[in-house]
Order: structure tokens, then sequence, then C-alpha cells
């Protein structure tokens, strides 16, 4: 039997920082969108919009998922994190980043914060890929997995340059085309080829893991990457070159993709021990069921449908809300409690375990307020939705409370747990040993 | 559970690591089946201990939480704890105990 090696967790000072600034963002986010309800009765390329969805994206998920992924890189790819510092510093980079241009574009300010907040955004997508880049390269071997994780951190910069190259043209005016033409490839982009691949690179590691399940074949997931990286790169090519009507062809490659993680991890959880789904990973998956609606939409936006234009408008916010804040937020709502209770546990506990009995990660956070989160949530998402194709403000405000109501309950919960002090704990007492 | 020692030494330490836990799972490592050797030569208490997946960030508490209880509970033994992934960990290894306990019963 060969000896292994130990735990390959990096510094808590890397990693809980995102979580501080990911819940305070989801919280400027719901705030935002409680003053924005007059916003989605027009074009998506309005400032409020924008300046929501880049919240949403930058402030809230990817903030979260450089955090978490810092924590996962190494239980994917089992080995250390390649630079504590360049993820402390990416950090920096994508904070003030995201702080300005959600600033830039509230005001609809298009000069040079906007250039600086979009290099600051790029330095630190930068940092992230050499940081991904090199950890994958110290791994013991290549998985499926670190080809989604890899892939999806250079789709991230590929997303950013796009940013830059947009916000750039706002004041130099040198790109042929419309704008809105390339917020459709930089919005496809990040959606598709960052989250997408990165959600699934790691959801097909920490489904199983947390379902105590083994998977027994591959070949799906590989199909998976196969079909989405096809599909977004025959987006790209065509969107910018040829402008064919074949959008629908590469949206299916993508939904393909899709489709066939969604197998996997039917067809793994079938193998699973464990039966007592705990409250986060019945919001996995609630977001995994939420995947539906953008799976449906997709066909909608990329065909030339014949609806009423004011219905096609509505049609696009929802489809890019059903992103945003449906599938990526419920996941987030979902995994923040699968991972932070264990980092906190870990740097509280990890100088008392076998000496004294300690608390489960599990016990550091409160349950009922986790159950609301996840009700107010589901609300505020149906309602939200509702009101923006029924372009009716009273039910957009109703969901924009509802997710009011869920950011306050996370943070106060995700709070809970980062100011957790370790309790006064007893030794053990041997001869009744029981769980 | 392979036991190289006397029947009842071999009890008494799966019955002390039956204190750890497995924090995700809530289990202990002796019933999730994350123990595969104990073995004593002279003072050296040796214990076999595998994790349910390679990548565990817990890793290197539980290897600690082992190496404490067993000190606690043996003080005259010195104590090593090997990590080992050969034979990879699966769900069959999990005991009755285990099972009931996942099924919630």
């Amino acid at each position: 039997m060969s000896t292994a090696t130990t735990s390959n967790s990096p510094g808590k000072w890397v990693v809980l920082p995102h979580y501080v600034f990911a819940a305070l963002a989801f919280v400027a986010l719901s705030i935002l969108l409680l003053f924005s309800t007059d916003a989605f009765s027009g074009h998506y390329f309005h400032p409020k919009l924008l300046t929501l969805t880049h919240v949403a994206a930058l402030g809230w998920a990817t903030m979260l998922i450089f955090g978490a992924l810092y924590q996962l890189l190494p239980v994917v790819l089992e080995c250390k994190l390649y630079s504590e510092k360049l993820a402390t510093i990416a950090f920096g980079f994508l904070g003030a980043g995201t702080i300005l241009l959600a600033w830039c574009f509230w005001n609809f300010e298009l000069g040079h914060v906007m250039h600086v907040a979009a290099c600051s955004l790029v330095i630190s997508f930068i940092l992230f890929n050499i940081n991904v880049i090199q950890t994958a390269r110290l791994a013991p071997k290549w998985t499926i997995e670190s080809d989604f994780i890899v892939t999806s951190a250079i789709w991230l910069l590929v997303t950013g340059i796009v940013g830059l190259v947009m916000v750039l043209n706002f004041t130099m005016a040198f790109l042929p085309v419309e704008h809105t033409h390339y917020l459709k490839l930089h919005a496809h982009i990040g959606m598709a080829g960052w989250f997408l691949l990165l959600i699934i690179g790691v959801g097909a590691k920490l489904i199983p893991m947390f379902l105590l399940a083994h998977a027994e074949s591959f070949k799906k997931l590989n199909w998976s990457y196969n079909l989405i990286n096809a599909g977004l790169v025959f987006f790209i090519f065509d969107h910018l070159f040829f402008h064919t009507a074949l959008l629908p062809v590469y949206a299916g490659l993508v939904v393909g993709g899709v489709l066939l993680f969604m197998l996997f991890i039917y067809e793994t959880s079938k193998t699973r021990q464990r039966h007592d789904v705990d409250l986060g990973m019945k919001q996995t998956f609630v977001a995994l069921g939420l995947l539906v609606l953008p799976i449906v939409l997709v066909f909608i936006v990329s065909s030339k449908v014949a609806l009423p234009q004011q219905l096609l408008s509505s049609v696009y916010l929802v489809y890019g809300i059903s992103v945003f804040l449906g599938f990526i937020s419920a996941i987030i709502l979902g995994q923040t409690f699968k991972t932070l209770p264990f980092i906190v546990w870990m740097h509280a506990y990890e100088a008392y375990v076998g000496r004294f009995k300690t608390p489960l990660p599990k016990d550091l956070y409160n349950h009922t307020i986790q159950r609301w989160q996840n009700i107010s949530y589901l609300l505020g998402f149906i309602l939200l939705i509702t009101g923006i194709l029924l372009r009716n403000q009273q039910l957009i405000l109703a969901g924009a409370i509802g997710f009011t109501i869920t950011s306050l309950l996370y943070t106060a919960n995700v709070f809970q747990l980062l100011m957790h002090k370790v309790q006064e704990l007893k030794p053990f007492s041997y001869g009744n040993a029981s769980v | 559970m392979e036991t190289q020692v006397s029947e009842d030494f071999g009890n008494e330490v799966y019955e002390t690591l039956k204190y750890i836990i497995d924090p995700e799972v809530g289990i202990n490592i002796v019933d999730l089946g994350l123990i595969y050797s104990v073995s004593l030569d002279g003072e050296l208490l040796e214990i076999e201990l595998t994790l349910t997946t390679p990548g565990c960030p817990m890793s290197g508490t539980i290897v600690n939480a082992t190496e404490q209880i067993l000190l606690k509970r043996f003080p005259n033994l010195d104590v090593k704890v090997n990590l080992v992934w050969s034979p990879p960990w699966s769900t069959e290894m999990i005991t009755e105990e285990g099972m009931r306990q996942l099924e919630g019963k």
C-alpha cells in the first residue's frame, strides 16, 4: 500500500474574503434590483440592467467561485494550489474592478474609470488562469474535471478580453458593427464557457462525493465537454464572420452537452449510499432543475422566431436572468453550505480533533435560516421572471423583495459561520462511543 | 478490516477510533470503512487509513485526529498513521452499522 500525503487546503485568508465579498455583493445586487424595476420594460442594453448583470456575474458568482475554487481545486486535482499570493492579488483586482465597473454602468460613465475597471478585471483573470493552469500541471493525473476547469478559466479570460475591447470601443468606436452584437458574444462566452464548464467540472466531482456515489464511466462527461466547447467555438466564428442561420444548431450542441452532464449525474446518483440529502444538496438539485429554463429559451433567442418585439425583449431578459439569478445563484446558495462550513470548521477545530468532542461543520450555521433562504429565493425568482414576462412592475418588485430577503438570510448565515468562535470543548470519556 | 493484533486489543482500538466522525458524512471512520488495518509491532501501533476521496480536504484533520486519540487512549504506545489509497475506498466498505446510519434508521 502506498502512503499518501496530507491536506492540501490553502490558508483561510486566501479563501474567506471571497465569501465575504460575494455575500455583500449579493445584498448589493438585491438592493439595486429593488431600484431597477422600471428597467425591465426596455432593452437589455440598459445601464441598470448592465449594472445588475455585472454585479451578479462578477461580484457575486465569479467572486464566490474564485474563493470556492481555491479550496476545491486541491480536492478535484489532488494537489496543492500553485500560489496563494497570486490568489490574493487576483482577489484585489477582481474586487476593485467589479466595484468600479458597477459604478460606471449605474452612472453610465464610459470613460477612463471604466477602462481601469476593465483592465483590473482582465489582470485578475490572467492571474487566476496562471494559478489554475499551474495547479493543474502539478496534479498527479490529468482528468476530465481538469479539462473542464482549465478550459473554463481560459474562457473567462476570453470573456474579460472581449469585455475590455467593448469598453474601449465606448470611447474609441473602432468595432465594425454595433455594440449589442459583441455583447451577445461576451455574454455567451461567459455563460457557457466560464460558468457552465466550471460548474460541470467541479459538480462532476463534488456531487457524487457528497452523495457517496461513484461514477461507472466518464464517457458522457467527455462528450459533454466536447459538445459544449464545439458549440461555443462554432457560435463565435459564425457570429463574428459568417452570420448564418445555424445558431440553433450550435445552441443544440451546448444543450446536448448539458443534458449529457445531467445524465451523468442521474446515473451516478443511482449508486449513491447517502439518502439523507441536506438542504444544500436539495438547493443544488433545484439549481439543476432551473437549468431547464435557459435550455428552452436558448433556442428561442437563437432562432428568428416571429414574436412581438416587446415579448422578445422580455424573453431575452428572462433568458439572462434564468442563468445568473436562476441556475448560477441557486447552485451557489446550495453549495456555499456544503463548502464554507468545512473551511471554517477545519480552521477552528483542526487542532482539537481526536482530543476533544467537537461540533460538526453542519452545526456551525442555522438550518432554519437556510430553509427560509431557499424558499424566499425560489419565490423571488418565480415572481421576478413572471413579472418580466407580464411586464408587471409590482410582480418585479415582489421578486426583488424575495431576492433581498434571500440575500439577507444568506449573508446572516455566512457571517454566523465566519464569526464562529471555538466553544468550550469537553475531552473524550471512553466507553460510550456513538455517533 | 484486517487486524494483526489480539482480538481484544484490536476491538479496543476500533472502539476508540469510532469517536472520530467524518465531518461531511457524519459517521465514524470505522463504520465508514476507512480503517484498513491495525497492527502492533513492539510498542509501535500502526494504522492504515484511507479517505472517501483522494483529494479530501479533511485528510490532515482525520490523520491528526486518529493519531491524537490513539496517543491519548494508549499513552504507553507510539502511534503511526499511514494514509493509503490502495485499495481505493468504495461504498462497499461501509459496515452494516454505517449503512443503517446512512439510511437514517
